[in-house]
Order: C-alpha cells, then structure tokens, then sequence
C-alpha cells in the first residue's frame, strides 16, 4: 500500500497524508525522576518529534507543548561461555511535556496483587483441607459418595 | 515524514464516540444477541458505548485488569467480516486497534519492568491478527480501485535485477530525488564487475549448497517412500504419487530394498 512505504519529502502543500498509520507508542516508567508534566514514551524509531506530536493530539487528542526524543542505546552483553557480544535493539525514547497544570503519574499497577494472591490460596488450602477431610471420614467405607451420610 | 503525518486524522475524533467495546471484539454469534429480551424490541440496544477518556490513561488497560491473571476477551476480526464493512468503518477501527495494541504493548512493557507476568499475551496477537486482516482488505479495495480507473494495479513496483554477486534479487522501487542519469554516485555503484576471482569461487560455493540442499531433499523423500513400501507392501501406489510426485515409484518397486524381510508369495 502507498502509506507504507516512504515517499520522499516535497515542499508545498497538499502533504502527504497518512490513512492508516502503524506506528506504536507505549508510556514508559521514566529512569530518572521528572517534573510531573513530562510523560516518558517509547516510540517507534522511524517516528519524529512531529509524528510524535501529531500522533498525540490527533489520535489521542492530548495537549502538547514540546516533544524531545533521543534514541537509547540497546544493552550489550558478553557471553559468559564463549565470549561474544550480543546486543539488544536501539529503541526510541520520546519525551512529551504536557500544559504546566497538567500532571501524570505513573500508576502502580501491582500494589494489590499479594493481597489477591494470597486470598486465592487462602480458598485454595480450604478447599483442599475439605477434601482431606472427606477422605478420613470414607476411610473406613471407601467408594461411597459424599451425600452418603448420617 | 516530518510534519506530514496524521493530517486527516479528523475521523479519529469519530472514532471515541464510536462504540469501543463493541468494536474490538468481533461480533457475537445469534444466539448470544437473542438471548436478552431488550435487543428484540430494539436492534440498536446492545451497541455499548463507553464515554471516551480523554487522557493518558488510555494507554493503560481497565483498573480491574491490572491484578488478574487472565483476561478474557473475544476472537481477532476476520477478513470476510471485514470485507462486508464500509470504508470509514474500517478506518475507525484501525484506530481502535492502534490504540488497543498501544494498551497492550505499554501494559507488557510495565509487567516485564516489574518481573510480573502480563496476563493473556495472546490479546497482542489477535489485535495484530486483525490488524492485517484489515490491511488486506483494504489493499484489495485499492487495487480493485485502481486496476478500474488506470489499468495498473497501484502496488509498488518490483523488477528482477542482479546484485553484486550476480545474482538476481527483487529490487522494490522508490521515489529518489535525482534522475538516474544525474545520479553519478548511483551510476558509479553500478559499475562493480561480478566476473572476479572471489565473485566466482563464493557464486560456485553458494551454487553447490544450493544444489546439496536440492539433492538432500531428493534423497530423503526417496528413501521415505522406500521404508513405506516395505512395512506396508499393500499400501496404496495413488497416495503415494500424489504425496511424492518427484519420485519414480515404479522403478522403486522392483528395487531390492522396497522388498520385506519376508519370503514373497509366489502364484504357483
């Protein structure tokens, strides 16, 4: 299809419009702390900071005042046995100031779930103590349902 | 692709009041839509409309999901289901994929941060799954488009040329901002000979695993249909041709190694 591959730029106007974009976006936990109307975004690295902001308030229809964006380094590592490099993928990293009123942090999202955890196991150990206790009633009289009793 | 993207994005705006929930999963079977009273005296009553939230907790799944270990949610679109929508629906709901796969992505993201586990990874393929479909819905209707109106089918134009090493590849064309015969770097890069010393050694080398993985192949398939033929010896000739039609089943038959470790019948 047309839009997916890039057409060189030309000045004037009417631009080339985009009708079904595929670029990602993902908010990201920022590494160092930030002022709180400045949200961290992982981009897709052909994105610029116009498609960034473009992306935002048309799609997303959010405010925003600057974009800056820097392209991370991938991690290296060297392999423990033989010794050769390997190395993870640059990603782009995109940061998005909002109005100055405006504020975003970035939610918790497992704070409950220990206590979730351990109420599903709290039922489970139920369960099975019912179980275990079925089976020393049947001891003695094996095969017979559980309904069978006095 | 600086400032270029995203102008007509204006149908996006439709898109938040459109009905999010009822268009990310695919529609429901019969019997599900019959099965409450209201949607018989109205059609429209099970469309579900969520109000749209305007703000960055977009990106993030509902707060109900965030603790569980599963979600469950419907199958992808499938491409005949598409292909009955309108234009724009399609469009509006490219968007609704785009930002449903955003949620996603940023939700796998944030649990691999936090060493958790993102609960039904499968929803990020079944929203890519719909994603294609979508596309090649929409590439048909612009080739059908454009076969109608100008004869060409408007794809990106691909020829067979040959590289470096000779050998011929699919070269996909693009737009460039020099003719070709202003282009002097590209005339240059042109001019590599592949008739050289090394060029031919590689090209022989590379020729001969070619031709080794061709007769691998050919040797392994003759040898399956001949331990076929000798566990079974009834087995049925039809299949076997259709399944190996490179090989010559005829001549293996009388071939000693086809034959059982079993004193053949013979008619007396």
């Amino acid at each position: 299809m047309s839009t997916r591959w890039y057409p060189i730029y030309q000045r004037g106007n009417p631009q080339l419009r985009v009708f079904l974009p595929n670029f990602w976006m993902k908010v990201i936990r920022p590494k160092e702390e930030q002022p709180p109307n400045i949200v961290t975004f992982s981009v897709s690295m052909e994105m610029t900071k116009y498609d960034v902001r473009n992306y935002l308030e048309k799609i997303y229809k959010l405010p925003v005042i600057d974009v800056r964006t820097r392209i991370a380094l991938g991690e290296t590592k060297r392999d423990q046995t033989y010794g050769y490099v390997t190395k993870k993928d640059d990603v782009k990293i995109a940061y998005v100031t909002l109005p100055r009123d405006q504020s975003f942090i970035f939610p918790e999202m497992f704070a409950e779930k220990a206590e979730k955890q351990a109420q599903e196991e709290k039922s489970l150990d139920e369960s099975k103590a019912g179980f275990r206790k079925f089976l020393d009633r049947n001891k003695k009289r094996p095969g017979t349902p559980g309904w069978f009793s006095i | 692709m600086s400032s270029t993207l995203l102008k007509c994005l204006n149908l996006a705006k439709s898109v938040r009041t459109a009905t999010l929930k009822s268009f990310l999963t695919a529609p429901k079977p019969q019997w599900q839509v019959w099965s409450s009273a209201a949607a018989l005296q109205t059609p429209h009553a099970q469309m579900h409309t969520s109000p749209p939230r305007l703000d960055l907790m977009e990106f993030f799944d509902d707060k109900k999901h965030w603790s569980e270990n599963e979600v469950k949610v419907g199958r992808a679109w499938r491409t005949e289901e598409l292909r009955i929508k309108s234009n724009k629906e399609l469009h509006q709901l490219w968007f609704i994929l785009l930002k449903e796969r955003n949620m996603l992505l940023t939700m796998e993201h944030e649990c691999n941060e936090q060493m958790e586990i993102f609960p039904s990874p499968e929803r990020i393929d079944k929203v890519k799954i719909s994603m294609k479909n979508l596309e090649t819905v929409v590439r048909e209707r612009n080739k059908a488009y454009h076969l109608l109106e100008t004869g060409e089918t408007g794809e990106r134009p691909q020829r067979p040329v040959q590289n470096a090493f000779g050998i011929q590849v699919n070269y996909k064309s693009c737009e460039h901002v020099l003719p070709p015969f202003m282009n002097l770097k590209w005339i240059k890069s042109r001019n590599i000979g592949f008739g050289g010393r090394a060029v031919n050694r590689f090209l022989l080398k590379y020729r001969e695993q070619l031709y080794n993985a061709k007769r691998k192949a050919k040797n392994r398939s003759r040898n399956e249909v001949m331990m076929i033929l000798r566990r079974n010896p009834n087995f049925d000739l039809e299949v076997l041709r259709r399944k190996f039609p490179d090989v010559n089943i005829d001549k293996l038959r009388n071939d000693d190694k086809t034959r059982g470790h079993f004193v053949p019948k013979v008619d007396s």
